[in-house]
C-alpha cells in the first residue's frame, strides 16, 4: 500500500516538470493543434483570468460531461465504492476549476485532470487505510450491491454469477502491487496509452509498460485465465 | 526447446496486445508470426479475450452503478460547487445580536450595572463581617485558655516510662493488624512474608 501510496510523485496539483516531459514523446509538437477538451480548457483559463466566472462555469460544464463517465470509472476500480468515487471526481473537478490558472498547454488536458483523479483518489485510500485499522470495511458497500441487483440482468442466476466474478476481479486487482494497480487501471480502465501513464506517473514508458505485462499475467493467475 | 523459442514470448504477445488495443503498428516479425504459427495465435487470441473480459466486466459495473440520472446530479452538484469557488465565504453571524434586540434598552444596559455594583457591594460587606467576627472570637478563645492554664495545675510525666507505654501499645496494635491479617493472600508473596520479621516475633524475643 505504500508503495501505492507514493506512485504518483508531487502533491495533487503539480505544475508540469518540463525536464520530466521533455525526455516523453508525448508532448506535443508547437504547431500540433489542441484537442477539444485541451482547447476548452485554455478557454476556460482566459476567461478565469479576465475574471469572467460565470462564462467559465458555463463552459467548464462542457469539460466535466466530456470527462465525468471515464473519472468515474477509474474513481471506482480505484475505490470501489461508488459514493467515494462520485466524491473523488467532484473534488477533482473543483479542483481543476479552481487551479485553471495553472494548466499548461504542454500537457493534454486528459492527463493533467486525470493525475489530479489519481492523486486524490490515492490520498482517500489511504485514508481509508487509516480507517480500517479501527472498522471493519466491506468489500463493497450496500447501497452498490443493491444498484447492482437493479441492473439490466433480470435472470437472477445471472446477476450472482456477474458479482461473484466482479468480487473476484476487484480481490485480484487489490492484490495487485501498487504500481502495477496504478498502471493498469490507467490504461484498462481509463484507456490511457502507456506514454500518457508514463507521463501521468513520472515513470518511464518502458517501465509502465513491464509493470503493465506483469499486472496482466498476475491477474490471469489469480483468475486461473478467466476474469 | 528449439521448438518453443521460436514461438513469441509471452511479453511480446501482450505488446501485440496493446499496439492493437491503441492502435499502433504492431511490430512486424511479430506480426508475421502470429500470421503463420497457430499455437502463437491461439495464445494470442486467449490474452486478447481475457482482457477484453476484463476491461468489459469492470466498465459494466462501473456504468451499472452510475446511471445517466446519476451522472447529471453530479454534474449538479459540480456546478453548484463551483458557484463559491473565487467568491469569499459567507460568515453566518451568531444569534446574540437578535437575543440583545429582544430586551427592552433600559433593562439591556442599566440592569447588568446595578446588578454588578450590589453583588460587588454584598461581596465586600460579607468578607469584612466574617473577619471581624473570626478575629473577636479568636481573641476571645485565646483569653479563655490561658485563664484555664493559669487555673490548672499540670499532672507530673515521667517522660521514659511514658515513651515504653506507647511504644507497646503500637507494638500492640500492629500485632493485632497482623493477626488479623494473618498471612498474605498472594501464593507469590509467601516467600518474603516468611523472610520478613514480624513485629509479634520482635516483641516476644
Amino acid at each position: 500500500m505504500s508503495g501505492e501510496l507514493r506512485t504518483l510523485p508531487g502533491p495533487a496539483i503539480v505544475e508540469p516538470d518540463t525536464r520530466a516531459l521533455g525526455a516523453v514523446p508525448r508532448r506535443r509538437p508547437a504547431t500540433a493543434p489542441l484537442a477539444e477538451d485541451s482547447q476548452l480548457a485554455v478557454d476556460i483559463r482566459a476567461l478565469v483570468e479576465r475574471g469572467e466566472l460565470d462564462e467559465a462555469r458555463e463552459r467548464f460544464s462542457a469539460l466535466v460531461a466530456l470527462h465525468q463517465r471515464r473519472a468515474l470509472r477509474i474513481a471506482y476500480q480505484y475505490l470501489r465504492d461508488s459514493a467515494e468515487a462520485d466524491e473523488a471526481v467532484q473534488d477533482a473537478f473543483v479542483k481543476v476549476f479552481s487551479h485553471s490558472a495553472d494548466y499548461r498547454e504542454a500537457w493534454p488536458f486528459e492527463v493533467w485532470f486525470t493525475r489530479i483523479l489519481i492523486n486524490g483518489c490515492l490520498d482517500r485510500r489511504k485514508a481509508r487505510a487509516r480507517r480500517d485499522r479501527w472498522l471493519v470495511a466491506g468489500e463493497i458497500s450496500s447501497a452498490d450491491e443493491a444498484r447492482g441487483a437493479t441492473g439490466a440482468d433480470a435472470n437472477p442466476e445471472h446477476r450472482l454469477l456477474a458479482r461473484e466474478r466482479r468480487a473476484r476481479l476487484a480481490s485480484a486487482i487489490n492484490r495487485l502491487d501498487g504500481r502495477q494497480r496504478t498502471v493498469f487501471m490507467l490504461c484498462h480502465y481509463g484507456d490511457c496509452t502507456p506514454r500518457e501513464v508514463s507521463v501521468m506517473t513520472g515513470l518511464n514508458e518502458s517501465t509502465v509498460r513491464v509493470h503493465l505485462f506483469r499486472a496482466a499475467r498476475k491477474l490471469r493467475g489469480l483468475l486461473g485465465g478467466r476474469p | 526447446m528449439i521448438y518453443r523459442a521460436r514461438h513469441l514470448q509471452d511479453d511480446r504477445l501482450f505488446e501485440c496486445y496493446l499496439a492493437e488495443r491503441h492502435g499502433e503498428p504492431m511490430d512486424l516479425p511479430a506480426a508475421e508470426h502470429l500470421a503463420d504459427c497457430g499455437p502463437c495465435g491461439s495464445r494470442y487470441a486467449d490474452l486478447a479475450t481475457f482482457m477484453e473480459a476484463l476491461r468489459r466486466d469492470g466498465e459494466a459495473e462501473a456504468d451499472a452503478v452510475f446511471t445517466p440520472d446519476w451522472l447529471k446530479t453530479q454534474q449538479q452538484q459540480i456546478a453548484h460547487r463551483l458557484e463559491h469557488v473565487g467568491r469569499p465565504a459567507r460568515v453566518i453571524s451568531f444569534p446574540e445580536p437578535s437575543a440583545r434586540r429582544a430586551m427592552t434598552a433600559s433593562v439591556s444596559r442599566t440592569a447588568p450595572r446595578w446588578v454588578a455594583a450590589a453583588a460587588a457591594a454584598g461581596l465586600f460587606v460579607g468578607v469584612a463581617l466574617t473577619a471581624s467576627y473570626e478575629w473577636g472570637s479568636q481573641a476571645r478563645a485565646a483569653r479563655q485558655r490561658i485563664a484555664l492554664d493559669a487555673a490548672t495545675p499540670r499532672p507530673r510525666v515521667t517522660p521514659a516510662v511514658g515513651r515504653v507505654e506507647s511504644n507497646a501499645a503500637d507494638e500492640a496494635f500492629l500485632s493485632e493488624l497482623e493477626f488479623a491479617l494473618e498471612r498474605p493472600h498472594t501464593r507469590e508473596l509467601l516467600a518474603f512474608d516468611a523472610l520478613t520479621p514480624h513485629v509479634r516475633e520482635v516483641s516476644v524475643k
